[in-house]
Parts: C-alpha cells; structure tokens; sequence
C-alpha cells in the first residue's frame, strides 16, 4: 500500500494532464472457485509524452493490464480514461472508433498483414479511420525509422526488425494519444531490438509521442522514462530513469 | 493412427458439416433418381400384373418390318380363337380415333379423342368409376379427365365423329378411369360397346384379342392351343408374359428419363468432388503441423497419407449415407408432387432399391476419397522439421511450366474441335463434337484457373475496391491471395451457370432463328389445320370469299411411292397465289409447270435425284408419271410438302383431295379480332378444323421452351447450391486461417460491420468471378451449339437472363458469407491475438 502511495504522488508530481489514468481497476477470468484475479485494483497514470515500461513476472497480469488500458478487453471494475474519455462502459462499436483515433498498437508478432506493402499497411490505420495522411509526417516518420526504399515490399520480403519498424511507423502515422506496444522486440535479435527502442525513444523525445510497452527484457525497459512493476495484479514498484542494472535488481527484490 | 484420425473428425466436426452436405446432396439427387424411377416402375408393374390378371392368353397381330403397316386381327381370326380348345371366353379390343365434340361445337383437344371398345364380361379390364358400362349402340362412356375438363355430365348426350367426321349422337351413360395408359392420357378417350366402337372408328379389326381359358386351362396350355387354331402370323403369349412385355415397353421410357437426371446427378457430383478437393487441401494446409509433428513422433508418410483417405472415406460414408436419406425423401417427394400436378403415374411404396443403397454408397465415397487423394498426397510432403517453425508460411504460387503446357493442350485442343464441330455437317453428331471441345476446354480453363483468378478479382473486384474502402480493398487483396483455393472454389460455381448460360443461349438463339425462317418464308396470320383427315375444300373457298381476308393458300398432300426410293412419300401441292413464294435453296417456282415437281433436299438425296433430272412417280389416278425436277427446297423451314406439283397435276394424278392446312392473311388494315371472327365463323361448320394464328403457335411454342429452360436451370440450380457450400467451406478455413489477421484489423480499429462486409465482398468477388467465367463460356459454347444445330443462326444472348445468373451467382455467395463473417468478427480481440 505504501508503494502505490508513493506512485500516486509521483504522477501528481510530473503532469497535470496524463494520457492515460486507471483507477482500482480489477479484471476477473473465470467463475466461482475456478475464477483467476488477473488485476486485483491497480491504480494508474501515464504522463503525456512519456516512455513507461510495464514489467514484472509471468502471469503478474502485465499484458491484461494493457489490453485493459487499450480497449481490447473488458474491465471487471474500475476505470479507465483515455485522455478525457472514459472507456470503460463503451460499448464495441464507440470502442472501435476510439481505438481508431486515439490508440496505436505494436505487437510482439503478426503485426502486418501479409497482403499489404509496407507504405500501405504504415497507412492503413489511416484509411480505416478514412482519413488523409499528413505527406510532412509520413515523410518524417518513414525517415525516423529508414524505411525509404522498402515501401513498396511486402511484410514477407523484410527481415524481422524491417517489419517492426513498419509497425512503429504504422503506430505513429496517425498521431495517437498513446501507442501500446506489447513485448515489440521479443522476436528479434539484440542489435535490431536496440533499433526499433530507439525508434520509440526518439519519438517520444522528438514528436512527444506518449508510449507505454510491456516487456520482461530489462535492457527494453531501460529505454523508457518510467518502469513500472506488476506481481500477481497489483502495482508493486516503480523506478524512474531506469538503468538495465536497477531494473534487474527491482526485479530480483520481487521474484524474493 | 485409426484413433487419430477418428479424433481429428470429432474435431472438426463443425468444419466437415459443409463438406459433407455437398456430397450429401450430389448423392442425394442420384439416389432420388434411382427412388423415382423405381417407385414408378414398380407402380407399372404392380398395376399392369393386376390388369394382365384377368387375361390368360394374348392374341397381338405380328411385328412386320414397319409398325404403321401391322395388319389388325380380323373378325375371322377371333372366331378361330374362340373355337379353340380350353378358351372359356375370347374378346376383341377396337382403338382408333372417335374425335368428340365440345360444347364449342368443335372436336376438343390438338388430337382426336381416342375411341375404344369396352367388352362386356369378366375380360373387361376398364374401370367404371361412375355410371354404368356401353351396352348399346347409343351409349358412350368418356374418360374422368376429358369429362372434367371439357364439362360433360354422365346422363348427357356427347356427339363423337366418325372416321369420316360424320357426328353421331350417343348418351353418356358413365365414365371410366384411363389407368395408366399413356395415349388416353394425352388425347382422352370415348368407349363404346365393341360393334360401336368398331363403326366409329373404322378400324377394320381388333388391336388384340384377350383370352380367358376354360375352367381348369393351364395358360400355357390355353396359349399353345390358341396359337395352333391360329397358325403363323400372329403373337400369341401368356397373360403373365404379356404383362412382362407391357412392363418392359414402360421400363424403356423410365431407364431414358433415369439416364437424364443421372447426367444431371454427375455434374452435381463433378461439383461436389471439386468442393471436397478444395476442403482436404485447405484442411491439409492448416494442419501442417499436426502432421509434422505425427511425423516427427514416427509417423512414416504411409501413415500420414492413410490418415488422410481415412478420414475422406469415413466423411463420404456417412455423408452418403445420409445422401441417401435425403434422396429417399426427394424421390418420394418428387412423385407425389407429379402425381398431384396430375402425371398419369401409379402411386406406390417407395421403392428403396439395393442397387440404389449400392450406388449411392460408392458413389459417395469414391468420389470423396477420389477427390481427397491429392490433397492426401501432398500432406506427406511435410517435413517434421515443420513441427518447429512457428509460423505457417502463405502459401506462395507459381506458374509451373507443366501447367503452363497442360493448360494450353487443353484450350488448344478444345478450341480446335469445337471449330471442327462448328464447320462439319450440322447434326447430331457436329452437336457432340461441340460438346466434347466444350469440355476439353473446360478442364484448360480449370487447369488456368490459379493463373487467371487474381486478374480476374482485379477486374471483377475493382468497383467493389473502390465503393467499400479498406474493407473492399482488403476483400479483393484477400481474394486473390490463394490463386489455387480461390480457382477451386470459383470452378465450382463456374460449373453451373456455364451450363445454365449455354441452355439458355441455344434455346433463345434457336427461337429467334426459326421464328425468322419461319417469317421469311412466309409470313401467315392464321393456319386452319384439320385435326384429323382433311378440310373439305369448301371450307378454303369460304375463306376466300371474306371480305377481311386476303390471301388464302391451300396445301394438299398424300401418300405415293416413288421408284427407287422409301415408300412411302408425301406428294403434295399448293393453290397458287402471287405473294405466296416459298424459298427454294436451288431452282425455281416459276418452273414448276405441268409435268415438273419440286423436292425437298433430303429427299432428293435419298431417291439420287438432282436438279433438272427425272423421277418417276406412281399415281393413283394416273399410272406412273415421270417429272422433272426443278426445284430443292430446305424441309424444315418450308412449309411444302417433301414432293410438290402443280395443283392441276395434283388433281389429275390423285383425284380431288381434301385440304391439308389451309395458310390465311387478313387484309391489310383489318382489324386482327374481326379477321379471326371471320376465318373461325368460315370453320364452324367443320368440327375437326382448328384455327390457330401465328401468335397462338408462336406463344405455346415459346411456353414449352420457357418451360424447358426453366427444368433445366432448377435441376443445374442443385450444383450451383453445392458450389455455394463451397464458397462457405472455403471462406470459413479462410476466417480461421486468418484469426490473427482479423484481430489485428480490429485492434487498428477496424468495426466488426467492416469486418463483416470484408468477407462479404470477398465472396461476391469469388461468386461473380465465378459466374463471369461461367457466362463467357457459356456464350460462346451456347454459340457453337446452336450453329450445329441449324445454318443461317441468328445469334442471340439473352443478356437479361445471364445477368440474372451472375447476380444471383454474387447474391448468393454474400449469403454463402454470412455464417463465417459472423464468427470472425465475433471473435474476441484478446483472444485471437493470443492464438496460434
């Protein structure tokens, strides 16, 4: 209790206006003595145009905790707002939209569809959306990630971290409240994992992109402003300017 | 690996359903077949045992060389049989033409009624449902039917006509059920006592002589001693051979009608087998790693691949099975419904055949495990390496060089017997080679298919990429991503509706044709017609003397021999009139001049005679004449008798005949309902002349074509619903295949209506690909027919009709959609993420 104590102050402390709050938010599986508490009351904030690293062990509940956050999961109870909009209690459709406009997703595999190139899966939120790519911040954001001569190739012609980066790309394009990124670099190897980071760092820096990423992989989270920790659904540490090092250690106090 | 497999099957019991549908009702349609046909033969046979019953020997006149010059029994060879040893009682049947006439003053039906005999005792084998048997010279009974439709009453007086359309007056007193048979079925019958029946008709002997023997008179023992009272020259059999023999005549009519529905039955199965392909190669692919990882745990390939036809065997023995089902319930019900809508057909117990059990089962299972072979091949191809790779790679398709040459051997040699059978003598024969380069051409464009579907899509699918936005754009990348799945899928429809388009392009094509020849040569508002013997010649003066009408063409014909030739042939003429020009292919009217004649073509090849050349004619007035031939006519659009003369030498060779038809033009300007009162008031006096005018002949000519069209299309209309199944099967592995796909969309904010109308439109691209493909195909080849069938076509599409097909071939494949559309998008996001 002493430790989300803590947490709560430090959000007041760093922003007035947080992308993304949750309040005692609980997610149940399951029915009677079979019913798993994924989250048992998790109170959260994630400050606009921060890098927040979600960790913690397996089962901890880091991944239900996201896909709460980002509307593809229903909530038990408690809330979440994304920006000014609370989200729980929407029904499927108004989620869809918000997810549309607010929300941008990197996922760990299967990011892109097969069929589509490169430039057009970077601008297929955008065409669901029905909306027009701003040329300027397409042109910028396929620089950020050096994907110029690759547009036109297919998810299959690009090697892993080329398909990542796409991801992150697609992510930015359509300017989200906040982009989800679950696990991004657990399929690739270390050089092309510290490329698709630094991609993310350097758009929250440069483009005040807010991010929150769930990883096990101390170094990815060493990226972020901000670690969180999960343990069997409750919010139960947290390290500010992470280092590899400290993440470990945080993490190794809580395996104990 | 029997438990396996069994267990994979209780698996994916839900995915099977389909496949196993499609097979059940190819089955089922052959089954029915089988059912229908059965049940009816058994309804004959039961009903014609009942009424041989009563007869222990039949007396029939001998089959000579040509059926219309068998000799009826006399009066004399009765007597002979009646005065045989062992016959307790002997009976002569009477059938000939007694035509009745309507409350219309007119000889009812397009045929005269028939006019039999009912005997009187225990031979009788009429059946009086109402009032009471002939049994004098002025009663008549009338058959239930004719009775009902033409609105007479037991206790009525009918008049009937005579053989020379003399009407006589006779009281109704009862009516009779035809049974089964056919002819009374269609022209409707009077009965009258024998000596009447006898008078009416003209017949100058009996049909057949029924026998019942003595009391105690074995039948063969009756028959022997019956056929040696009558000596050579007569068939004489046993009641029970005799009923053999009905049995067997109906038994030929029923086998024509099984071998129609049974090619039907085979394009349903044809369809059905590439249905069950497509599912086993999808159902292969998916289980990639199931299969690798029974490799990798020691499954030799032997195995893998017996699991694989294992699993089709058990899916087409129960699918067959309850094909049969099905069929059963179709063959029961399609009887009832033609018995109902009035088919002369015996009711009976549904007759479930051991060949039909037999058939069915084999059919069902060797085309599902034929079709699962391929499929079966390919799944030992997988290496157990597989088991490891996380992924399943998209399939990825070239064209191979085999393909490639397949393909073009196919087109190629379809293309080039199709042009043989378009050019070659028309006929029969240039119809079948039509059809063979038809379906060579067929397989090359199933062999193409991978190739050509994704231009296809691109093209069938560039108005719906552009009207439905991503979900369209993404339909239409999703609907050419598996060439192979997409072309199977797609095959099956193309199936159908190519035949459907080719149906229906001959038959308006061949419409449009005749109808033109038939104007061309010329053109007529009225035809009287006799509907038995001739029109008095009175009656075609009284024509010419209405002031509304103003042409009026006679056509006389009879029989004569010609030396050298068939006997025998139609000589005929014509009462000139200047604007009545039939069409000669060679030769001219204006030359037919006493002594001359003009020929039709086959005839003139027949008897080897040529333009300018001579023929001799034997005449019944005049002894032989020879002619000149100096004219060729094409018989099927000419209105001409085969030999044609001068009506003068008509005259003089045969005497004063009557008139045969009778071709009538109102005057130009009168109106069309006087001019038809006139010519129908002129034919009044005459009860066998029947007035029809071109629109009358045109419009029951064009029912009986719709009708045709509209049988074929419903019983073509069974595989493009397996086809259908098809596309559902194919769309549902789809939606599972790409779970993850499909949760990624919706994570990216895709609603689930879009994801909805993704598929959707992804099945109206395979559907209208399909059916285009089926259309173009149909034309062209609905073309090539129709050009075997006759010269100078007319070339016709009837583009409303074939729209009809390809929208409802796009319709029903957005139906077809919906099941797999809803389960993909309502699929949780979460989860779908997390599976595979």
């Amino acid at each position: 209790m002493t430790i989300t104590g803590e947490v709560g102050a430090w959000n007041a402390r760093e922003s007035a206006t947080p992308a993304v709050v949750a309040k005692g938010l609980t997610k149940v599986y399951g029915q009677g003595d079979a019913a798993v508490h994924a989250l048992r009351g998790v109170d959260v904030s994630f400050a606009t145009g921060a890098f927040t690293a979600i960790m913690g062990p397996s089962g901890s509940g880091k991944s239900t905790l996201m896909h709460c956050l980002a509307g593809l999961d229903t909530v038990s109870g408690g809330q979440v707002h994304i920006g000014d909009v609370e989200l729980t209690g929407l029904d499927d459709r108004r989620l869809t939209l918000l997810r549309r406009e607010r929300i941008g997703f990197i996922f760990q595999a299967f990011n892109l569809l097969p069929t589509l190139t490169a430039e057009q899966n970077i601008r297929l939120p955008l065409e669901i959306a029905g909306r027009q790519a701003d040329q300027d911040l397409f042109g910028r954001v396929v620089e950020t990630v050096g994907l110029r001569d690759r547009l036109g190739h297919k998810p299959a012609q690009l090697s892993g971290g080329q398909q990542q980066r796409v991801a992150v790309a697609r992510a930015l394009i359509s300017k989200p409240q906040v982009i989800f990124a679950d696990e991004p670099t657990g399929n690739l190897d270390s050089r092309s994992g510290a490329e698709v980071l630094s991609f993310l760092r350097t758009s929250v820096r440069e483009l005040g992109q807010t991010i929150v990423m769930v990883t096990h992989d101390p170094v990815a989270a060493s990226y972020a402003d901000r670690v969180i920790f999960l343990r069997d659904g409750l919010l139960v540490s947290e390290l500010l300017r992470p280092t590899p090092q400290s993440v470990l250690d945080t993490l190794m106090k809580l395996e104990a | 690996m029997f438990r396996t497999t069994l267990a994979g099957l209780r698996a994916h019991k839900l995915r099977l359903l389909l496949t196993s549908l499609a097979i059940a009702l190819g089955v089922g349609f052959i089954a029915g077949t089988f059912v229908l046909t059965d049940t009816i033969q058994a309804g004959f046979t039961e009903k014609f045992a009942a009424a041989a019953d009563k007869i222990d020997v039949a007396v029939l006149p001998a089959r000579s060389e040509d059926a219309e010059s068998s000799r009826p029994l006399s009066e004399a060879a009765l007597e002979k049989v009646r005065a045989a040893e062992g016959v307790g009682e002997a009976q002569g049947l009477i059938r000939g033409s007694a035509a009745l006439v309507g409350k219309d003053g007119k000889a009812v039906g397009s045929f005269p009624t028939a006019g039999i005999s009912l005997p009187e005792g225990p031979l009788n084998r009429t059946l009086i449902t109402s009032g009471s048997a002939p049994k004098t010279a002025t009663q008549a009974v009338l058959d239930e039917n004719t009775a009902k439709t033409r609105g007479f009453a037991v206790g009525e007086t009918v008049t009937v006509l005579d053989s020379k359309n003399v009407g006589h007056e006779f009281t109704l007193v009862g009516l009779f059920d035809i049974g089964l048979d056919q002819q009374l079925a269609y022209t409707g019958g009077v009965g009258f006592t024998t000596a009447t029946a006898k008078a009416m008709t003209g017949e100058k002997g009996y049909q057949e002589i029924d026998v019942a023997a003595a009391e105690g008179v074995g039948q063969e023992k009756a028959r022997d001693a019956v056929a040696a009272a009558l000596g050579p020259g007569y068939r004489v059999t046993t009641g029970e051979q005799y009923a053999d023999d009905l049995v067997k005549a109906n038994g030929a009519d029923d086998q024509l009608i099984t071998m129609g529905l049974l090619m039907f039955g085979l394009v349903a199965m044809f369809v059905a087998a590439l249905v069950i392909y497509n599912t086993f190669n999808i159902l292969v692919a998916q289980r990639t790693r199931e299969m690798a990882l029974l490799r990798c745990i020691g499954a030799t390939r032997g195995q893998v691949f017996g699991s694989i036809v294992l699993e089709s065997a058990v899916v087409g023995g129960l699918s067959s099975v309850f094909g049969l089902l099905i069929g059963y319930g179709m063959g029961t019900g399609a009887l009832s419904v033609l018995i109902a809508i009035g088919a002369p057909l015996p009711s009976a117990t549904a007759a479930l055949a051991p060949r039909t059990i037999v058939v069915a089962l084999l059919v069902g299972v060797v085309v599902t495990m034929g079709a699962a072979l391929l499929p079966a091949r390919s799944a030992t191809r997988v290496a157990p390496i597989a088991a490891l790779r996380s992924q399943i790679e998209e399939q990825t398709f070239r064209t191979g060089v085999l393909r490639a040459i397949s393909a073009a051997v196919f087109l190629v040699a379809g293309t080039a017997i199709t042009v043989i059978g378009v050019t070659m003598e028309r006929g029969q024969l240039a119809l079948v080679v039509v059809m063979a380069g038809g379906l060579l051409f067929f397989l090359g464009v199933l062999i193409l298919g991978p190739v050509i579907v994704k231009p296809l899509a691109a093209f069938v699918g560039w108005l719906p990429g552009r009207l439905f936005g991503v979900p369209g754009r993404l339909a239409l990348d999703n609907s050419g991503r598996n060439p192979r799945r997409s072309a199977t899928t797609t095959v099956a429809l193309t199936v159908g509706v190519t035949l459907m388009t080719l149906i229906s392009v001959l038959v308006g094509t061949l419409r449009l044709t005749y109808s033109h020849k038939l104007d061309e040569q010329f053109p007529v508002d009225y035809m009287v017609q006799s509907q038995s013997g001739g029109l008095p010649r009175a009656l075609g003066e009284a024509l010419r003397d209405r002031p509304e009408l103003a042409s009026v063409v006679a056509i006389r014909e009879t029989d004569a021999k010609a030396a050298g030739g068939r006997p025998p042939y139609r000589v005929g003429t014509f009462t000139a009139l200047p604007d009545f020009t039939p069409k000669l292919t060679s030769g001219s009217l204006d030359a037919l001049t006493p002594g001359t004649v003009v020929v039709a073509d086959h005839t003139a090849k027949d008897l080897g005679v040529k333009l300018g050349g001579r023929m001799p004619l034997r005449t019944a007035k005049a002894g032989t004449v020879d002619l000149t031939v100096v004219g060729l006519f094409d018989a099927e659009t000419s209105p001409l008798p085969e030999m044609t003369v001068p009506a003068g030498d008509f005259d003089r060779y045969f005497g004063a005949v009557d008139d045969r038809q009778l071709m009538v033009n109102a005057k130009d300007g009168t109106d069309l309902d006087k001019a038809r009162k006139a010519v129908e008031a002129a034919a009044q006096p005459y009860p066998t002349a029947k007035v029809s005018s071109s629109t009358d002949i045109r419009g029951a000519l064009d029912e009986a074509l719709d009708m045709m069209v509209m049988i074929i299309t419903g019983l073509l209309g069974l595989s493009v619903l397996i086809s259908l199944l098809g596309i559902a099967n194919t769309l549902s592995l789809s939606v599972h295949e790409r779970t993850r796909e499909s949760a990624l969309l919706r994570a990216l904010g895709l609603t689930r209506p879009q994801l909805r109308r993704t598929l959707s439109v992804e099945a109206l691209i395979l559907g209208l690909i399909g059916a285009l493909v089926g259309a173009a195909l149909g034309v062209a080849f609905g073309w090539a027919s129709a050009r075997t069938v006759t010269d100078g076509v007319i070339f016709t599409v009837p583009v409303l009709q074939i729209l009809a097909f390809v929208a409802v071939s796009g319709l029903a494949g957005v139906i077809a959609a919906v099941l797999p559309a809803r389960r993909a998008a309502r699929a949780s996001i979460v989860d779908a993420l997390a599976a595979g």
